[in-house]
């Protein structure tokens, strides 16, 4: 309506211009003076429109998103640790929940950015992003991110909730980067055309405690993705994918260090008093692979895939990474591995059937019935957190607009057995838990 | 029951009599709006049972649309963005497919009456950010440039920004207008204005002679020099689908590149791909 007004405006102006001089000649004083009255208007009116624009324009450039994942869940259990979407509470096996609400304003300068995420739910406001991005304005290759903001590591922590099929990333991807986001800065290469545009590269100084802790330790920890797109056009298929470190430390808070020793099959302490206050590494190196086909009966078919592996120093109860703040809790230093793979096969414009396999072993060294049995020797037997978990997944979404999106998904998760005579926390896992959860979940997104 | 098989066997029949509509749209460019316009009639003619909608509104409208799934095809003077790419993979695990349509000279259009024969490319850049404000300064009259541009939806802006402008924000003072038509007719209206647009567009303005710099030859927006590549601003009009065509889709697609397809492209006033 604006830009209508400016031209009926300039065509006025410009057609009163052009018959000016004409006009001046046959039309009496009073006229004339009524007509440079109006044109004085218009010009006037012109101003205002162009402070109008230069106004319209700034707003313009901030950009408001967001979405609404609004959700019931029916476990197959009571009180259960569940990574869909959080463990349930003593007598609770179905539940509403809002799983995500999130609101996301930045202000695209298209060289620069200011991103702001919150995350409203019945657990209160988080924050989810708080950075700013820059990008050069000469080659306009390479970028620099500064704030609160997703780790460069694989596919799935970047990968938005918004968008994602299944209702949550795979549980070793929880595991390792609770919340996706980190405290640090990162620079990055990307083009748009050229041989370059196949490539891509991200890799940054975090604090490494999590997207809302303070640091804990004068040690930086590195995280770096290189990435690859592969087109082909003829064949309808798309291959992308990278490679992943996160090189980190974790300093220690007590002089009880424990390694696991295969052999035994149990943890054994290190008491140096000198280990309080050292550092103990956290390393993972992962690699990610996405195939995209075009399938010509069905639609748009994915196939993705991560693997990490590494070494992640957490405590005798949480393979989470360490991090115990100013209280004297004893490390445990694990090697893990994991993996997913999640199919999506879009049909027609609003359905898609989605699969997904995930396995996660925090203690690739040993495990089974190990697990819980009686110590022997001085070392300390293996825990809840040692246990390996295996989830199937398979879901369907139904978009029913471009607003509306339902998603129903069934989690089948098997857990290693653990010994027999294993009592206390590990007494459940002797069977396979009742942790199976099947999740509707309505999500508004705009 | 017996009532039901008849029912469904009297629907199945006048289907079969009537024949089924396929309905195909397309939006996005404004730009390729009368090319679109004349695609659909004719093909709509040849094909009674086939119904095209075209909507403009912008290449990145038009982009975002197909992303959403609310048009079948979107119409766009600029290729997709890697980042448009990426949501389309996102919600539908595809790429999307480029068509190469047409091909456009991007014209700059200058007001009949003005003297002004030709602009390189660093001079136009130089009017649109607002170094060089006064026509004197590029040969012409002693007088204010005015400035008309396109809003920032349109694939024709972005186009222009990126390959013209070299990335650089327009001046405030540019005035910018709902599509190429209007800023023609701001132009054929102002003396001293300055606007760009497809050559499609240019009637009651003058297309000037661009250079690619101030030593380089002048060369016009015509045919043989935008299909030699010699005049600088020119640019390919895609058609994108989400999948690969099928079915109608498809059927209308190879139409628009087969030589009947390609003549109503000449005919619009833009350049044959084939």
């Amino acid at each position: 309506m604006k830009t209508f007004s400016v031209a009926v405006a300039l065509f006025l102006t410009s057609g009163l211009a052009g018959q000016e001089k004409e006009a001046k000649d046959s039309l009496d004083a009073p006229t004339r003076e009524r007509i440079s009255e109006i044109k004085g208007q218009l010009d006037g009116m012109s101003e205002t429109l162009a402070e109008l624009k230069t106004f319209t324009d700034a707003l313009r450039k901030i950009k408001i998103s967001g979405y609404i994942q609004s959700q019931f869940q029916l476990a197959t259990g009571e009180r259960i640790n569940t990574f869909a979407g959080g463990n349930s509470a003593e007598g609770v096996r179905s539940r509403f929940v809002v799983r995500r609400g999130r609101l996301k304003v930045a202000y695209d300068n298209e060289l620069t950015q200011y991103v702001l995420q919150i995350d409203v739910t019945q657990n209160g406001v988080g924050i989810k992003d708080a950075y700013l991005w820059m990008r050069e304005p000469w080659l306009r290759m390479f970028g620099l991110t500064a704030g609160v903001f997703n780790r460069p590591f694989g596919f799935e922590v970047g990968y938005s909730s918004g968008s994602r099929e299944t209702p949550e990333r795979a549980r070793i991807i929880q595991t390792l980067f609770p919340g996706e986001r980190e405290l640090g800065a990162q620079v990055e290469f990307s083009t748009e055309t050229g041989v370059l545009s196949h490539f891509n590269f991200k890799a940054g100084l975090f604090n490494g405690t999590g997207p809302t802790a303070n640091d804990n330790d004068n040690y930086k920890d590195f995280i770096g993705r290189a990435g690859f797109q592969l087109p082909f056009q003829e064949e309808n298929i798309t291959i992308d994918g990278g490679v992943s470190l996160y090189a980190g430390k974790v300093r220690s808070t007590s002089r009880y260090v424990y390694s696991f020793n295969s052999a035994l099959n149990q943890y054994f302490a290190d008491s140096s008093t000198t280990n309080v206050g050292k550092y103990f590494s956290r390393n993972y190196l992962g690699a990610d692979v996405q195939l995209y086909y075009d399938s010509p009966l069905l639609g748009g078919l994915s196939l993705r895939g991560e693997y990490v592996f590494g070494e992640q120093p957490g405590t005798s109860s949480a393979n989470t990474v360490y991090n115990p703040g100013t209280a004297s809790i004893p490390l445990y230093q694990r090697k893990f591995s994991g993996w997913y793979l999640t199919l999506v096969q879009n049909i027609g414009l609003d359905h898609q059937f989605v699969a997904k396999y995930d396995l996660f072993d925090p203690q690739i060294d040993g495990g089974g019935h190990a697990i819980g049995a009686p110590a022997v020797g001085g070392g300390s037997s293996m825990t809840a957190a040692d246990v390996k978990y295996a989830t199937v997944g398979i879901g369907w979404n139904y978009h029913y607009d471009a607003n509306i999106k339902l998603v129903v998904y069934y989690d089948v998760v098997t857990n290693e057995k653990v010994n027999p005579t294993a009592t206390g926390s590990l007494l459940g896992l002797r069977d396979d838990l009742k942790d199976n959860v099947l999740t509707v979940r309505l999500q508004y997104k705009f | 029951m017996k009532l039901l098989a008849t029912l469904l066997l009297s629907l199945f029949a006048l289907g079969l009599l009537f024949g089924q509509t396929e309905t195909i749209t397309i939006k996005g460019s404004d730009t390729m709006v009368i090319l679109a316009q004349r695609w659909a009639e004719v093909y709509m003619s040849k094909n009674p049972n086939v119904s095209i909608q075209v909507t403009g509104g912008g290449s990145g409208t038009g982009i975002a649309a197909l992303i959403n799934g609310t048009t079948d095809i979107a119409a766009s003077s600029r290729p997709m963005k890697a980042n448009e790419k990426e949501k389309l993979k996102q919600r539908f695990n595809t790429l999307g497919v480029e068509i190469k349509a047409a091909r456009d000279g991007l014209a700059v259009y200058l007001h009949e009456s003005n003297p002004v024969k030709e602009l390189s490319l660093p001079q136009i850049k130089a009017i649109y950010t607002g170094k060089i404000t006064n026509w004197k300064e590029v040969g012409g009259e002693d007088a204010k440039i005015i400035l008309y541009s396109r809003e920032n939806n349109s694939g024709t802006y972005v186009y222009f920004k990126d390959n013209v402008l070299e990335g650089a924000d327009f001046v405030a003072t540019a005035q910018n207008l709902p599509g190429t038509a209007s800023v023609v007719n701001a132009v054929a209206k102002d003396k001293y204005g300055i606007g760009y647009g497809g050559a499609a567009y240019a009637k009651g303005i003058r297309m000037i002679s661009v250079k690619r710099d101030d030593r380089s030859p002048a060369y016009e927006p015509n045919l043989e020099n935008i299909k030699s590549g010699k005049y600088p601003i020119s640019r390919f009009l895609y058609l994108y689908t989400r999948t690969r065509p099928a079915g109608a889709l498809k059927a209308f697609v190879d139409w628009v590149l087969s030589s009947e397809g390609q003549e109503i492209v000449t005919r619009v006033g833009y350049f044959p791909v084939r």
